[in-house]
């Protein structure tokens, strides 16, 4: 498939390099020439210097042929520009952007550009960690009213039955991965230490369940 | 007329002030102090804003969902996109105009992008002093 990316930071590199690896044509996009450092040797694709909504630039990246398109760079505005270029004027299938400030991503997630917001992910990550040590967050719904957590089966649980972990309109067993192998438990499936569970939650409960599970 | 224009610097504070003496209502949105401090002293009876006018709450602050026309007269092109594709799409403001600081940009400032019209100084600037050249008569 072949990709273009706008911004050769820290991210937008570390794209390139992993979708060339992978065998994709990449074009990489950055005002900066000196940003190109960052690709590593294993890059086959293309650094193009220049901005990011220049048609040229952009013409020259391939983007008439792409299958993607990322706007990685560390301008909120450049990256929202682009990615609208990419959709509405070139009609790239799959368009990514990153935007800094949440409230913004928000906004543009409703206007069809598909955003990735590392300060609001990377905020909640660490509350995630600094609150609730034990549970990882595997699928975030709506504005993260509910989630998917997994959870590692202690001995503790080990014995009960899923259904123990439900509770109506607060919290139910999605999904148990055990011995490598994902199942969707039956009522009665007990579980085993090891077992990864996966519960679909209301936020709210999460105290609950860590009370449940007899989590620190 | 409401209207609102965000950047206050030197093409801002112009337009703004042929605006007020037309008799229409103007509010104006810049985020440097020092543009802002000029502006408050070339436009005293002018309500300003500072903040950032790519803000969705500093434009709600202005007061954009009252206007009938933004212009967006910063400096920087996709600062000027990024505000007319919110005054547009999440504001519904009627009108939507912009300058275009590098004529190389032209091309994105189109109805599709939420730009209902725009100006690009050079290029106006290049074709009047070309007309000049013309001798008179």
């Amino acid at each position: 498939m072949r990709f273009v990316i706008v911004g050769c930071g820290r991210v937008g590199a570390r794209l390139s390099n992993q979708l060339s690896l992978e065998g994709h044509d990449v074009a990489v996009i950055d005002r900066n020439p000196a940003a190109f450092r960052r690709l590593s040797r294993t890059f086959r694709g293309q650094a193009i210097e220049g901005v990011g909504f220049d048609r040229d630039v952009l013409v020259r990246a391939g983007i008439e042929m792409a299958d993607g398109f990322a706007s990685v760079t560390n301008g909120d505005n450049t990256n929202i520009v682009s990615a609208r270029i990419a959709r509405q004027i070139f009609r790239v299938p799959k368009v990514v952007t990153r935007i800094y400030d949440p409230l913004r991503a928000e906004i543009y997630r409703r206007l069809g550009i598909q955003t990735i917001s590392p300060t609001d992910w990377g905020a909640g990550r660490i509350a995630e960690i600094l609150l609730h040590p034990g549970l990882t967050t595997q699928l975030s719904l709506g504005h993260g009213e509910v989630k998917v957590l997994e959870v590692s089966a202690t001995e503790h649980v080990s014995g009960h039955r899923v259904e123990e972990l439900t509770i109506p309109g607060e919290m139910v067993v999605a999904g148990l991965v055990r011995d490598g192998r994902a199942v969707v438990p039956t009522p009665g499936t007990r579980f085993r230490t090891g077992d990864l569970i996966y519960v679909a939650i209301d936020t709210l409960s999460i105290p609950r369940l860590e009370e449940m599970l007899r989590l620190p | 007329m409401n209207v609102l224009i965000v950047g206050g610097g030197l093409t801002g504070t112009f337009l703004a002030g042929q605006l007020v003496s037309e008799g229409q209502n103007v509010t104006v949105v810049e985020k440097n102090d020092a543009a802002a401090e000029r502006f408050r002293e070339a436009l005293p009876a002018v309500r300003l804003v500072v903040g950032d006018g790519d803000d969705p709450a500093v434009l709600e602050e202005a007061g954009i969902r009252r206007v009938d026309a933004v212009v967006a007269a910063t400096g920087e092109d996709e600062d000027n996109l990024v505000v007319c594709i919110l005054a547009r799409q999440e504001f519904g403001v009627r009108r939507t105009l912009a300058r275009i600081n590098n004529p190389k940009n032209e091309w994105l400032f189109t109805p599709e992008m939420g730009v209902d019209a725009s100006v690009s100084q050079a290029h106006v600037m290049a074709d009047l002093l070309r007309r000049q050249m013309q001798p008179a008569g």
